[in-house]
C-alpha cells in the first residue's frame, strides 16, 4: 500500500506530542513522549516508533512529517546559539543595543534590559550609507568591510547578520557585502536584513536579522539531524516544519530562515482552534487553550487565526510586554496570561485574593497531586467544586486527593476570612475574571466585540473555565473538541502550507505608482510560488493575499489592509478607510494616506490536510456515566448534574446544561440553561441561555 | 443606607475589572490616535475616578506623570463645574498649565458618569497632542501666551453634541489640525468606552453608586502606604541640587523631606524662584513626579489610585520654581521636573540605600524641528534620546533608558523619512557611565545633518550639560551631556535655525556610580574594558 498517513511531531519543553492521522478516514492515534533536551530528535523518533506501533502502522506508511518545535525559541531564552557576529552601517552598531529606550515596568528601579544577542566587540561597521528611498549616497567599501569580518572569524564568530540602514528600500549594499563575505568565508553562516526582516526602522530589523543568526547554525545541524534520522527509520515521506504564521515550508527554507519557526508550537495550537471551529461551522472563534502554567488567546477571524506583523521573543518577564526581544515575523497572534491549573492562589498584600502568575508548575503540583504541594491551585479549586473527579483524572490514570484539594483551600479560606467553599469559587473567579480580562483588552486593541465570538476551548484546563470565561465576556456559544486536551498537534497536520513576504513600498496613496505596485507583488508571489512548490502542496488552489501597510501621514503606526482587485487610487483608499473604520469606528476627515509596504501571503492546502477528525469511539457505550454535585457561581450554590462518557455520545445528541463532559485528557463543563448538541466529529457546541 | 461590603473575592473581581476596562479604553486610545507620542511613546493616560474626583483606577500603561496629574485635574473640573451643571453626555476639556500637567499640549477631557440620575464617577483621559500652536516646544518662551493655545475648562461637548465654536478655535490654532483633534477624538471615545462598561459593571454587580467600593480600595491602598512609610524611622531628611538651569545660572532645588509616622511631608522651602523661561514646574507635574519617587522606593508594586497618595502631603512656596504663578512659562518643566525623583532619593537613600539609585543621565532629550516644506505645508518634528541610568545597589545603570518618563527615541530610519535629516551616527558613549562598584548607565551620542533646503527651527531639551548626574554610596558622577551645532558648543535653552549641511550633535548624560569603583568585580570591569564602555582603568584605580 502507498504512504499515506500524516505524522505530526510537536516538540515542547516537557512533552513530545505525536499524531498519526490516516486522512482516508480520519483515524487519528495519539502519543506523548518525554523531551530529550540534549537530542530531542531522539525523543522524536522514540515516539515515532510508538505511535506507529501503537498504530499498527509501518515506517514506510508515512507520507508526510510535519514538524514544530520550541527548540530555537529555548535557545533564545537560554542564550545558547550560535557566536553571532554584526556587520553595520558605520555609526550605527550600538542601535542593538540601545533598543528602544523604554521601560516595560514602570516603578521598578532595578530593571532589567534583555542584553543583546550580540556583544559589543563582535558588532562591527562598514562604510556605505543609503538614503531613505534607497539611492546610494556612499558607496560600500568592500574591503573595509572584508577586514572587520576577518576579524570576527578569527575570534569564532560561525554566524554573521548584516543589517545596513535604509535596506529594506534597496538590498544592493547588503548583497555585495554577502557575496565577497561568503567567497572569502565561504563556512560562515550569513543573514541579511533586506531578506530577514525588509522593513523599516532600524532597532527591530536588527533584532530579528541577529536573531536569525543567532539560531540558524543550530537549526541546520538539527534538521538535517532530524531529516537524516527520519529517513534511517524507513520515513521517505517528506519533511515539513510549521512557521509561527500558521502555515508549512519545506526544510530549506526553515534552515534559510529559522527566526520564522520561533513560535512554531502556539501557532499550531491557534490553528488546531481554527480547524475545529470551522468544522463547527464557526466564522469568529475565540481559541482559548489553558495548560498547567499559562492560558493562551488567538482570534480567529473567517477560519484563519489573526496574524501580527512583529512579536517579542525570550522576554525578561514573561508576562510584560517590552521586556524581550522584537522580532518582524509573521506570527499567529497570541496573547499569553499567567494562568493555569497550576496558578497558585493565595492572600495579596492588600489583603484580597490573588491568583497566578506563579505556578506550583508538575513538581510539586496542585495539593490535589500529593506530591509535597500545600498552597491551593486552579486544580485544586476545580475538584473541590465538583469540576473535576478525583477518581477519573487524566482517564483514571492518575490519582488525585481532594481531601489535600480541601486541606489547602481551607488554609486559604481562613486567611481571607470566608467560608471553603466561597474560597474556591473565588479561586476559580479570579482566574477566569484573569484570563477574561485579558481577552477583553485583547480584542478591543483589535477593534472587535466578544459577542461576535465563540470561544473554543482546549488544553488540560480549558474546557473546565470556558463556560464561565465565555459568560464573563458575553460570549454566546462555547465549543469543546474531542481530544481537546492535546488539541494542538491536529492543527500542524491541517496547516496549507503558506509563504509570507514583504516589500518597502514607501509613497502617498495620492502619488504612488501602481504599475511599481503591481511590479513588486508579482516579485514577491513568484517568490512565494517558488518556494510553496517545493513543498508539494497543490498550487492550483493557491490562494495569493494582497496585503498593504498603509497609515495616515503623520501616524506613528501602520494598519495591514487587504488590497481591492484592481489597484487604483479609489478602490484602495476605499479599502483601507473600511478597514480602519472596523478598527476605530472613524475615519479622520481630510487626511492623506500613505503606503508603507506591501505583503504577499501566499497558501495553499497540503494533500491529506483536508480530512475530518474521527476520535470518537464507536457507539454503544453507556453515554450517562453517573450524577455527582457540581457547584456553579451563577446559581450559587451545588447542583446535582450528570457526568457524560465523552466517546460514548452519539453525533446530534442534545443535552442541556448543567453537564460535565469526561474524556481522558479533559473535562467540559457547561453552567445550568445551556443548550448543548454533539457534531458530527464529536465536537460539542454549548449556546447560552437566552438570558446570560 | 446600609454600606456595602465586599469579601476579598467580590473586591478582587470588581478591582480587576475596573483595571480592564482602563486597559481596554487604553488601548482603543493607541489605536485610534493619531501622534507617534501616544502611539509609540504611551505619553498618555486614561483613570475612573469617583463621584468626587478621587482615582479609582488607572491605565496600566499610564506614563508617571500623568498618574499623578489626571485625578487633581478631575478635580478642579469639579470647581468650575459642580455636579448640578453637568449632564449625561458632557465632555469637560482643558490644559491649563496649572490645572492640567503643567504644559499646554497635555489635553485632558472627562466625562461625567451618571447612574440612575446620579453622578457616580468620572472618565478621564490625558494625551500629549502632537502641536497645540505657540512658539515650538523649547525652553525659550517667557510667558504661556507663548506657548500656543491655552484652553479653559470648558465643554467640549455638551449631551453628546460637540461645542462646533471651541472645535473651530483649536482647529485654528494649531499646526497639525487633523492629528491634534483626531487625536483629541481618540480619547472622547475611550471615555465613551469607559463609561459603558463602567455602567455595565455596576449593574452586573448591582452597584447603585462607588462610595463604598472607592473607600474599601482606596482605604487598601492608603493602609499598605502608611504601613510602608511606618516601616521607616521618623525624622526629616535633607537634599539639595543644582540643575543647569540657564546658562551661568544654575537652579537650586532643596527638599526637607519628614517623615513622620505613617505620612510623609515634603517641603521645598528654600528652593529658587521661577524664571522667565518655560522651566518652570507647575505644582500639579511636581506633585506628579515627587509622589513617583516616593512610590518607587517605598511600594513600587502597589496599585495607582487616590489612597496611595493620601499620606504624602506637598509644600512648595508660591513663586518658586516647583510652584511657578501665572503667567509663567512651563513647556519644558521636565527639565526641573525629572530632577524631583532624585531629590527624594537623596531623602530616603538616608535610610533606606538599597532602595534607591545614582543620579539619572535626565531629563530627557529631544530636538524639535520646525519648518515650512516646499510644498508649502508647514511641519513640527519631536526626537527624544536618552542618557544612562543610575547605578544601585544591585548592579549597573541600564544604558540609555528613559527614566523617570517612559518615552521610546524615535527610529533613525524613520526620522530621515519625516524630516529633511540625515544621521551620522547613534552610538553609545563610552566613559559617559560614572564609575562605581557598580557603574552608572552610559549615554549616547547622536550627530545629525541637515539636507533641507528651507531653514529648519530648532531647540531642545538638554540638561546636565554643566552639572552631571552624581553618584551614591562612593560612586562617582556620570559623564555630562554636550550640545553642539557645528561643532560648537551651545545654549541647550535657546532656538537656532538650521541651514543645509549644517550638523548638531547631542550627547546625552551618563548615569552615576554606585559604590566605591575600587571596588568593582575585576571581572566586571575587564568585560567593560573588552567591549568599550570604559576605555581605560584609570578611574577604578
Amino acid at each position: 500500500m502507498a504512504a499515506h498517513l500524516s505524522l505530526g511531531i510537536d516538540i515542547g519543553g516537557t512533552f513530545t506530542d505525536l499524531v498519526l492521522l490516516d486522512p482516508r478516514d480520519g483515524r487519528a492515534v495519539l502519543w506523548k513522549e518525554s523531551t530529550t533536551p540534549d537530542d530531542p530528535a531522539r525523543g522524536a523518533l522514540e515516539g515515532t516508533r510508538r505511535v506507529l506501533e501503537r498504530a499498527g502502522a509501518r515506517a514506510g506508511d508515512v507520507a508526510r512529517v510535519v514538524h514544530a518545535t520550541t527548540l530555537f525559541t529555548n535557545a533564545l531564552i537560554e542564550r545558547k546559539g550560535a557566536r553571532t557576529g554584526l556587520l553595520t552601517t558605520a555609526g550605527f552598531r550600538d542601535v542593538l543595543e540601545i533598543g528602544r529606550e523604554r521601560k516595560y515596568e514602570l516603578y521598578d528601579l532595578f530593571i532589567t534590559m534583555p542584553k543583546p544577542l550580540v556583544p559589543r566587540p563582535w558588532r562591527r561597521e562598514a562604510r556605505e550609507r543609503l538614503a531613505p528611498d534607497g539611492s546610494v549616497e556612499v558607496p560600500l567599501d568592500l574591503d573595509g568591510a572584508l577586514r572587520e569580518v576577518e576579524a570576527l572569524v578569527a575570534q569564532g564568530v560561525e554566524s554573521l547578520a548584516i543589517v545596513f540602514l535604509h535596506a529594506y528600500a534597496n538590498p544592493v549594499h547588503e548583497r555585495q557585502a554577502a557575496e565577497a563575505i561568503a567567497r572569502r568565508f565561504p563556512d560562515l553562516s550569513l543573514s541579511l536584513s533586506s531578506e530577514i526582516a525588509p522593513e523599516i526602522r532600524e532597532y527591530p530589523r536588527a533584532s530579528t536579522t541577529v536573531a536569525n543568526a543567532y539560531v540558524r547554525p543550530l537549526a541546520e545541524r538539527y534538521l538535517d539531524r532530524l531529516e537524516a534520522a527520519l529517513r534511517a527509520e524507513g520515513i521517505m515521506g517528506g519533511l515539513f516544519l510549521m512557521l509561527s504564521n500558521g502555515g508549512l515550508t519545506h526544510v530549506a527554507e526553515a534552515k534559510r530562515a529559522p527566526v520564522q519557526l520561533l513560535e512554531s508550537g502556539p501557532a499550531a495550537g491557534a490553528l488546531a482552534g481554527a480547524f475545529f471551529g470551522r468544522a463547527a461551522g464557526l466564522d469568529r472563534v475565540l481559541a482559548f487553550d489553558m495548560g498547567g502554567t499559562t492560558a493562551k488567546l488567538a482570534l480567529v477571524d473567517g477560519g484563519e487565526p489573526l496574524v501580527a506583523y512583529g512579536f517579542e521573543a525570550a522576554r525578561e518577564k514573561r508576562f510584560l510586554r517590552g521586556s524581550g526581544l522584537p522580532i518582524q515575523i509573521a506570527t499567529v497572534e497570541l496573547i499569553e496570561i499567567g494562568a493555569g491549573g497550576g496558578s497558585i492562589a493565595r492572600r495579596g498584600e492588600l489583603g484580597t485574593l490573588q491568583v497566578g502568575p506563579e505556578s506550583a508548575g508538575a513538581q510539586p503540583g496542585p495539593a490535589c497531586y500529593g506530591r509535597g504541594g500545600t498552597q491551593p491551585t486552579v486544580t485544586d479549586a476545580d475538584l473541590a467544586l465538583g469540576y473535576l473527579d478525583a477518581g477519573f483524572f487524566l482517564g483514571g490514570a492518575m490519582r488525585i486527593d481532594r481531601a489535600a484539594a480541601e486541606r489547602a483551600l481551607g488554609g486559604l479560606a481562613g486567611e481571607l476570612g470566608v467560608d471553603a467553599t466561597r474560597a474556591a469559587v473565588g479561586v476559580h473567579d479570579v482566574v477566569d475574571e484573569n484570563m477574561a480580562g485579558a481577552a477583553r483588552v485583547a480584542i478591543a486593541e483589535r477593534g472587535r466585540v466578544p459577542r461576535e465570538y465563540a470561544l473554543l476551548a482546549t488544553g488540560g484546563a480549558g474546557p473546565v473555565h470556558a463556560w464561565h470565561v465565555a459568560r464573563k465576556l458575553g460570549v454566546r456559544r462555547v465549543v469543546c473538541p474531542p481530544g481537546a486536551g492535546v488539541g494542538s498537534t491536529f492543527g500542524m497536520l491541517m496547516a496549507p502550507a503558506r509563504v509570507d513576504r514583504v516589500a518597502s513600498f514607501n509613497a502617498p496613496l495620492a502619488e504612488a505608482d501602481f504599475a511599481v505596485a503591481e511590479t513588486l507583488f508579482a516579485r514577491l508571489e513568484e517568490e512565494a510560488r517558488r518556494v510553496l512548490a517545493e513543498t508539494g502542496a497543490d498550487l492550483d488552489r493557491a490562494r495569493p493575499r494582497r496585503l498593504a501597510d498603509m497609515r495616515y501621514i503623520g501616524q506613528g503606526s501602520e494598519i495591514t489592509v487587504a488590497m481591492p482587485e484592481r489597484l487604483a487610487e479609489a478602490p484602495v483608499r476605499e479599502a483601507f478607510e473600511t478597514e480602519y473604520r472596523g478598527l476605530f469606528a472613524r475615519t479622520p476627515p481630510g487626511a492623506a494616506i500613505q503606503f508603507v509596504a506591501l505583503r504577499l501571503s501566499l497558501s495553499a492546502p497540503m494533500p491529506g490536510a483536508e480530512a475530518r477528525l474521527r476520535l470518537a469511539h464507536p457507539p454503544g457505550g453507556q453515554a450517562l456515566k453517573g450524577k455527582r454535585p457540581v457547584f456553579f457561581p451563577d446559581t450559587r450554590g451545588e447542583i446535582v448534574t450528570p457526568v457524560y462518557d465523552r466517546y460514548a455520545l452519539p453525533p446530534g445528541m442534545a443535552i442541556d446544561g448543567p453537564a460535565v463532559f469526561e474524556e481522558d485528557e479533559s473535562t467540559f463543563v457547561i453552567g445550568p440553561g445551556a443548550r448543548a448538541r454533539v457534531l458530527p466529529d464529536g465536537t460539542i457546541l454549548a449556546e447560552m441561555p437566552d438570558d446570560a | 443606607m446600609t454600606r456595602r461590603t465586599f469579601d476579598p473575592i467580590e473586591l478582587e473581581l470588581l478591582w480587576r475589572r475596573l483595571i480592564s476596562l482602563v486597559d481596554e479604553a487604553a488601548a482603543a486610545l493607541v489605536r485610534t490616535s493619531f501622534s507617534t507620542l501616544v502611539r509609540e511613546s504611551y505619553d498618555f493616560s486614561c483613570i475612573v475616578t469617583d463621584a468626587t474626583g478621587q482615582s479609582l483606577v488607572q491605565a496600566t500603561e499610564s506614563i508617571p506623570s500623568f498618574i499623578g496629574t489626571l485625578p487633581a485635574t478631575v478635580k478642579h473640573f469639579l470647581r468650575f463645574f459642580p455636579p448640578e451643571t453637568l449632564e449625561p453626555g458632557d465632555v469637560l476639556i482643558t490644559n491649563d498649565l496649572w490645572l492640567g500637567t503643567g504644559h499646554l499640549p497635555d489635553i485632558t477631557v472627562a466625562k461625567p458618569i451618571f447612574r440612575g440620575g446620579r453622578l457616580v464617577a468620572f472618565s478621564a483621559s490625558t494625551a500629549h497632542a502632537p502641536d497645540i500652536g505657540g512658539k515650538i516646544r523649547s525652553p525659550e518662551p517667557r510667558e504661556v501666551f507663548e506657548e500656543g493655545l491655552q484652553i479653559p475648562p470648558l465643554k467640549l461637548m455638551r449631551r453628546s453634541v460637540a461645542d462646533e465654536t471651541l472645535v473651530a478655535m483649536i482647529r485654528q490654532n494649531v499646526r497639525t489640525p487633523e492629528q491634534t483633534l483626531g487625536d483629541l477624538w481618540a480619547q472622547v471615545v475611550a471615555l465613551d468606552l469607559m463609561e459603558d462598561r463602567l455602567l455595565g459593571l455596576m449593574a452586573g454587580h448591582d452597584l447603585p453608586d462607588l462610595v463604598d467600593l472607592a473607600a474599601e480600595i482606596q482605604g487598601r491602598c492608603e493602609s499598605a502606604m502608611r504601613a510602608a512609610i511606618a516601616a521607616l524611622p521618623d525624622g526629616t531628611y535633607r537634599s539639595e541640587l543644582q540643575t543647569d538651569g540657564l546658562l551661568d545660572t544654575p537652579i537650586t532645588i532643596r527638599m526637607a523631606l519628614t517623615v513622620k509616622g505613617d505620612s510623609i511631608e515634603v517641603d521645598y522651602t528654600g528652593t529658587d524662584p521661577q524664571v522667565d523661561r518655560a522651566i518652570n514646574c507647575a505644582l500639579c507635574y511636581t506633585y506628579a513626579m515627587t509622589m513617583y519617587g516616593v512610590k518607587v522606593c517605598t511600594s513600587p508594586a502597589l496599585p495607582n489610585n487616590e489612597g496611595a497618595w493620601r499620606p504624602i502631603s506637598i509644600v512648595a512656596p508660591p513663586g518658586c520654581i516647583v510652584n511657578p504663578q501665572f503667567p509663567a512659562s512651563g513647556g519644558s518643566r521636565m527639565l526641573i521636573g525629572h530632577y524631583l525623583p532624585m531629590l527624594v532619593f537623596g531623602c530616603l537613600g538616608q535610610v533606606v540605600p538599597e532602595r534607591v539609585m545614582a543620579a539619572c543621565g535626565s531629563p530627557m532629550w529631544g530636538m524639535n524641528q520646525s519648518g515650512v516644506r516646499a510644498n508649502g505645508k508647514p511641519y513640527a518634528n519631536m526626537f527624544f534620546y536618552n542618557g544612562g541610568m543610575g547605578a544601585n545597589a544591585r548592579g549597573d545603570g541600564v544604558t540609555c533608558l528613559s527614566w523617570p518618563s517612559n518615552v521610546s527615541s524615535t527610529s533613525i530610519e524613520l526620522s530621515e523619512h519625516i524630516a529633511p535629516l540625515r544621521f551620522h551616527h547613534k552610538r553609545l558613549r563610552p566613559d559617559s557611565g560614572g564609575p562605581g562598584k557598580h557603574r552608572g548607565g552610559l549615554g549616547q551620542e547622536i550627530l545629525i545633518e541637515s539636507r533641507s533646503e528651507t531653514p529648519i527651527a530648532v531647540s531642545f531639551l538638554a540638561e546636565r550639560t554643566i552639572i552631571p548626574a552624581f553618584g551614591i554610596e562612593g560612586g562617582k558622577p556620570g559623564a555630562t551631556g554636550a550640545l553642539r551645532i557645528n561643532g560648537e558648543a551651545v545654549d541647550p535653552k535657546r532656538q537656532y535655525v538650521l541651514r543645509y549641511g549644517d550638523t548638531v550633535s547631542l550627547a546625552t548624560p551618563g548615569g552615576g556610580g554606585h559604590g566605591d569603583p575600587r571596588e568593582r568585580d575585576p571581572a566586571a570591569l575587564a568585560a567593560d574594558l573588552e567591549a568599550g564602555y570604559v576605555t581605560s582603568d584609570a578611574a577604578y584605580r
